[in-house]
Order: structure tokens, then C-alpha cells, then sequence
């Protein structure tokens, strides 16, 4: 009889439980507060983070000032970065997302289909005056709408130690001949011009090959083939092979990511790397130094097509057109994106604020004025990752090009050919 | 006995039905997904279109592709052939009664209960890295100059080189199981009729352990096309064509690279059919060369 009456209540303990864990929380009230303009609305957010990178971190504190000024409840799965595995999925299923984080170029091709038009909310906001119109831009000429905010914007170029810079006495070069001239100084007065690991050996290339024939040319060569009879890749490849055969590599490159980029940070004679601007943060954090960084736009090729255009991506917030709440999700995502708590991610993940109003770190110096000049942003390798299908040899053939296993320009191009 | 249907049939059931619906649906769906154009893999039927073999002579046309496969045909051949060798001979001088057996066999087995992504990254940064990686550090003391391990035309061995130490335990132990079934009195009477070591290992050993080696087989050929995280792993950032292989080409053509918008689910289908007809292939020839019901023991 004692047995059943302890089962009997271990029963209804475990019912209880289990009506609690189930039970719903999306129409509840927050319990933070009454009269809150929010107060009862819950928000489920996706983030391609983790809740230990700093800017997991930035977005939960957010996240909890805005709960507490609103009376909104987000809940915040940090799905990393496999995020763009599952959220096509999600959304195509109505999964509760309110908003969710990806790069832009994914966002505005694979899922403007499911997502809401933030136009009006945008103009309502004044967003415009907040943000970088190239991801604006780019975003409206993908989708036909705006259908992310900028959260993290990248952009590209030649990332350099200013001190060796100056102990050389060196001007940041413009041109290319000007740019092996700062090569030839700095390798004369002991340093190491360039460090380039294998993984962004495509980047460097496709930047110099931009400066050239410029994207469009190179997106068709990509997907089209005849590499081979296109003047400007051979001389884009003898360049290299000249820049590679004068010794303006750093020693062993090109490396095994991040063995190259992480010299600049411990031998500190290693003056430049061509990357996006998170190698910033990755040298400093894996090399436990503080370089006195500077950027400076990919140099000119003097009879090029692309003299200026520079490499530009963001990390981007969007909202599924089903969400119940998404002037909510919207002002919380102006939240995150304007003001303090911009500012507050810009510092401590080194990066570059969404809101150009905000002051970029000092180790992001230039960036904020290089996007804002930047109209026609280039994508990612420059055209290049046009041919999903043979990027991945794409790079390995570039990589032996930095090698140094092409004699010629035309031996590098029919190797690109014989790709097809 | 009625009863006993209705109760083995309540068991079985639920197996049965967790087998069809997460096992053979999945496999009907990506095979009849390979013959139609699909950009999304969950993208819903309406929005299918027949695509005939299309998806096929689109990933056979691909030098990528092709790449792929051939890397994963060295890697079965080479380090089946490397892991295979290896994993017997320790697992014959482990079982010939040598000292410390236990210590040894944890040892060698050891790799296999640390996480492979460790492992990469101890073989990338501690043992290849040119600058202070062991084996260029062994060179230059050796006065030799060191050497470029994860250049394009080494990276592919040094990734096989690295699972291979990794993948070793765990054969051997097999083996070892296979070896210590094989009754001493065969080796005994062996040993009186005047047979040496070797004469034992090839007569009564390597005869008595086909089973296993056909099991080790078929394995090593599942472990082979499932190799994925050493090949991600060997290409930070994004994938090279040195290290690629067919399910990291599966992963990328369904899913997209960094920076990659295109994705094409049905292409990624094609290369799923692909490799299970490779699976059960290798199966079946396994099974049909390497005979183990002739011999009782």
C-alpha cells in the first residue's frame, strides 16, 4: 500500500514535470515588467554563433537589454556556423523563427522567397542613414527587396603592420609597380613582404586578376573556360610568377592556414597579408599580439579594367515572412545593429560596426571609409565561385601557381583549361 | 504459439518500422531525387523537374568530381593496403605472447578515442608545420632541408599518412579477436613438425583469418567513403582539390561552399546513389574472392 502510495506521487510528480517542460511558453507573459511595449511577445532567434564568441556574447547581452526595455522574450539557438545546412530547411517547414543570421549573399539568393520585405520598416527607421548602401544595394538587386539587415560587414584587402611600414619609410602604394617597389624595400631592409596561406590563394589571385579583366570577365572565364586565350589572366599569372620568383613571399608560403598570416603576428617581420578583415582578429588572438594594423585597397594594375573596387560581405539578419512578430524582431534587430550595442560588438569582436555612425576599433582603421566608398562591392574570389563545381580546382591550381610550378603565364592557363 | 507470433510480432514492429521510414525512405527519396533537377534538398516535389541522367553526366563530366574519386580510390588501395599490413603485423606480435600486451595494445588503439579533429590538428600544426612541425625539425638536425608537407603535391599523402596512424587500433584489434580464436594445439602441432614462424603465420594464420579480413575489408571500404572530416580538416577555409573526396563534393554541390550561392540537391543525390553502388559493389566482390566457409576450425 506504501508502495503504491509512493508511486502514485512519483507519478504525478513526473506528469506535472512533464506539463511543465511541454508546456508553451509563446503566449505567456515575460514577467518583466508591465505596460512594456513588448510585454507576452517572444521572439525565437537563430544565431550562426556560438553563446562562448565574443559575439554570442554581445548578442545574449543585447538580447537581455532589450527584453528588459521592451518586455520581449527572446529565445536565442546558437546554431553555428552549419547554420546554412538547416535553415533553408527550417523555413521551408514554418519552423518559429523570428530572425536568424547568415551571409547576405546566401540570404538574398537561396531564401528571399521566405522572407519578409523590410522596406517600409527600413524607411520608417531611417535605416538607411544606419547602414552601408552596397549591402543595401546588393541586397534589393538579389532578392527584389530589402531582405536582411547588415549585422558584421567584411571587407577586403591588403592588411599591413604600419611600423614596418614606416621603419621602411613606405607610402601606401596605389599602383602595382608601386606596390613591388614597397616589396623590394621592405625585402632590402630584412623584412618579409608578403605571408599567404593556401586557403586564400584564390582571393589573392582573383584580387589581382579583378585589378585586370575585372569580375564580370573573370565569372565568365569560370564558368565558360578559355583561360587560355584571355591576354589579361596571362599577364595576372606572369605577374604572380614574378612576384613569387623575387622573393616578396614570406618564407614557406604558401602555408597551411593559418601557419603564413600567424607569422605576421609572431616573427613580426612579415609585413603584409591580402585577406578580409578578420584576419585582424585571427592574428592577434592565435599570436597573443596587438600589431599596429593599417588597410590599404588591392593596388591598381596600370591598363586594368578594375583600378578601385574592393572585396565586401556581411553577416546579415532576416526575417521569415511568416513571423508573427516582426516589427518586433525588426526593432530588436535595430537594436542590435545601431548604436551602443553596435559599438559594443565592433569592440569586442574587432570587427567592423554595421552602423557607419559608430567608430570602427583601432585596429579596423580604414575600413569604415573603404566600404563607404565601395559602390560595386566583389564578391568572394572575384567571380571565381561562380563554378561551384570546379572552385575547389580552382584553388589548387592557384596554389601551385604561387608555388611556383608554372614556368609561364600561358602553362598556368591551360592549366586552368584543362580544368573543363 | 499464436500468442508468441503476436508478441515477437509487437517486438519486431517497431524495428521494422523505424528501419523503413529512417533507412529505406530516405534511400528511395535520393535515389528517385537523382534523376530530377533540385536546388534544395528538403525544396518541396512540386518544384522538382525530370531531369533524366542529366545529374549523373553532370558529376562524371566534372574534374572535380572525377579528382574525388580517384582520392578515394588511392586511399582505399593505399591505406587499406598501409592500414590492413600494419594492423596485422602488431596484431601478430601482440598475440605471440610478448610483455606488456595490454599496454601496447591500449597504446596503438589509443588514436581511435581521441577526437579525429584533435588528431588533424596535432598532425597539421605538430608534425607537419614546416617551421617547427617534428619531421622538418628531425630533417634539419639531420642537416637535410625541410620540406613543404602540405604543398599540393604532398598534402594528399601526409592526410593519409595521418588517418592511417589513426585508424591502425582499431584493425588491429579485430585481427587480434580473430587471431586468439585460432586453437594454440594448430601452432603446437605446427611447431613440432618443424615449421617456423613465418611458415605458421602463412599456413595456419593468414588462412584462418580470411573471415576477418573480409570483414576488415568491407570496413575499411565504409571507413574510405565516409572519410569526410580528415579531408575538411586538411582544407581550412574551403575545399582544395588535393584532399577532396566524393561525400565532401556531396557536401558541397548539395550544400554550397563559403561563398557559395548555388546549390544543386539533385547533383548531390547523384554522388549519394553513386558511392552506395560503390558499397554494396565492394560487398559483393569481397564476398564472392575472399571464400571463409571452407576451413572449421
Amino acid at each position: 500500500m506504501k508502495k503504491k502510495a509512493v508511486s502514485m506521487m512519483l507519478v504525478a510528480a513526473m506528469a506535472v514535470s512533464l506539463a511543465v517542460g511541454c508546456g508553451s511558453n509563446g503566449g505567456g507573459a515575460s514577467g518583466s515588467g508591465e505596460g512594456k511595449k513588448y510585454d507576452g511577445v517572444t521572439l525565437n532567434y537563430w544565431s550562426m554563433w556560438n553563446s562562448n564568441e565574443p559575439q554570442g556574447q554581445v548578442i545574449q547581452e543585447a538580447a537581455d537589454a532589450f527584453s528588459e526595455e521592451t518586455g520581449a522574450t527572446i529565445n536565442i539557438e546558437w546554431k553555428g556556423r552549419t547554420i546554412n545546412e538547416m535553415i533553408a530547411t527550417a523555413l521551408q517547414a514554418n519552423e518559429p523563427i523570428d530572425v536568424f543570421e547568415d551571409g547576405y549573399e546566401r540570404i538574398t539568393a537561396q531564401y528571399k522567397d521566405y522572407l519578409y520585405d523590410l522596406t517600409e520598416m527600413a524607411e520608417a527607421a531611417n535605416y538607411s542613414d544606419h547602414s552601408f548602401a552596397c549591402f543595401n544595394e546588393k541586397a534589393i538587386e538579389g532578392a527584389g527587396f530589402l531582405c536582411c539587415i547588415t549585422e558584421q560587414p567584411q571587407v577586403g584587402g591588403i592588411f599591413y603592420n604600419k611600423d614596418i611600414f614606416e621603419d621602411c619609410g613606405i607610402e601606401v602604394p596605389t599602383t602595382w609597380t608601386e606596390f613591388l617597389a614597397a616589396c623590394q624595400t621592405m625585402k632590402d631592409n630584412g623584412y618579409q613582404p608578403m605571408a599567404l596561406d593556401g586557403a586564400y590563394a584564390d582571393f589573392f589571385f582573383g584580387y589581382h586578376l579583378d585589378r585586370i579583366i575585372g569580375q564580370d570577365a573573370i565569372s565568365d572565364l569560370a564558368v565558360n573556360g578559355g583561360w587560355a586565350s584571355n591576354e589579361g589572366v596571362i599577364q595576372a599569372a606572369e605577374q604572380i610568377i614574378d612576384f613569387v620568383e623575387s622573393g616578396y613571399l614570406a618564407e614557406g608560403a604558401p602555408d597551411e592556414y593559418p601557419a603564413s598570416q600567424n607569422k605576421m603576428g609572431l616573427d613580426q617581420d612579415v609585413a603584409m597579408v591580402v585577406c578580409a578583415n578578420y584576419v585582424v582578429a585571427e592574428v592577434n588572438n592565435n599570436t597573443q599580439t596587438e600589431l599596429n594594423w593599417g588597410l590599404f585597397n588591392y593596388p591598381e594594375v596600370e591598363g586594368g579594367v578594375d583600378p578601385t573596387n574592393a572585396y565586401a560581405g556581411a553577416n546579415s539578419l532576416a526575417i521569415p515572412s511568416y513571423s508573427e512578430n516582426p516589427q518586433a524582431a525588426f526593432d530588436f534587430i535595430m537594436f542590435l545593429t545601431q548604436g551602443e550595442w553596435d559599438q559594443k560588438m565592433a569592440d569586442t569582436a574587432s570587427q567592423i560596426p554595421a552602423d557607419p555612425s559608430n567608430t570602427a576599433p583601432a585596429v579596423m582603421d580604414g575600413t569604415i571609409e573603404t566600404l563607404n566608398a565601395t559602390t560595386d562591392p566583389l564578391d568572394w574570389n572575384m567571380g571565381m565561385n561562380d563554378n561551384a563545381d570546379l572552385k575547389a580546382s580552382f584553388k589548387d591550381t592557384i596554389i601551385r601557381l604561387f608555388e611556383g610550378q608554372f614556368a609561364t603565364g600561358e602553362e598556368f592557363a591551360e592549366a586552368m583549361d584543362a580544368l573543363y | 504459439m499464436k500468442k508468441n507470433r503476436a508478441l515477437i510480432l509487437c517486438f519486431v514492429l517497431p524495428c521494422v518500422f523505424s528501419l523503413l521510414i529512417m533507412f529505406l525512405y530516405p534511400t528511395i527519396r535520393t535515389f528517385v531525387m537523382s534523376f530530377f533537377k533540385i536546388e534544395g534538398i528538403t525544396d518541396d516535389v512540386s518544384t522538382w523537374s525530370f531531369y533524366g541522367v542529366e545529374n549523373y553526366a553532370k558529376i562524371f563530366g566534372s574534374s572535380t568530381y572525377r579528382k574525388s574519386m580517384l582520392n578515394m580510390g588511392s586511399i582505399w588501395l593505399f591505406g587499406g593496403v598501409l592500414t590492413l599490413s600494419v594492423s596485422l603485423l602488431f596484431a601478430v606480435i601482440l598475440t605471440s605472447g610478448i610483455r606488456f600486451k595490454k599496454f601496447f595494445r591500449a597504446a596503438i588503439y589509443l588514436p581511435n578515442v581521441i577526437s579525429a579533429v584533435a588528431m588533424a590538428t596535432m598532425w597539421i600544426q605538430y608534425i607537419y608545420n614546416q617551421d617547427y612541425g617534428m619531421l622538418n625539425t628531425i630533417l634539419k638536425k639531420l642537416g637535410l632541408e625541410g620540406v613543404r608537407w602540405l604543398g599540393a603535391d604532398m598534402k594528399f599523402w601526409a592526410m593519409l599518412v595521418a588517418f592511417v596512424f589513426g585508424a591502425v587500433g582499431y584493425y588491429m584489434l579485430i585481427f587480434i579477436s580473430g587471431i586468439e580464436r585460432i586453437p594454440q594445439d594448430l601452432y603446437e602441432a605446427a611447431t613440432i613438425d618443424g615449421a617456423n614462424k613465418i611458415q605458421q603465420f602463412s599456413q595456419i594464420t593468414l588462412p584462418l583469418l580470411r573471415g576477418i579480413i573480409k570483414t576488415n575489408i568491407t570496413f575499411w571500404s565504409v571507413h574510405t567513403i565516409t572519410f569526410f572530416l580528415w579531408s575538411k580538416m586538411f582544407s581550412p577555409v574551403d575545399t582544395e582539390a588535393t584532399t577532396i573526396v566524393p561525400v565532401v563534393y556531396l557536401y558541397d554541390t548539395a550544400f554550397g561552399g563559403k561563398a557559395t550561392i548555388t546549390r544543386d540537391a539533385g547533383a548531390g543525390a547523384a554522388v549519394g546513389v553513386t558511392l552506395a553502388v560503390i558499397v554494396l559493389a565492394v560487398y559483393f566482390i569481397v564476398n564472392k574472392v575472399v571464400k571463409d566457409d571452407d576451413l572449421e576450425f
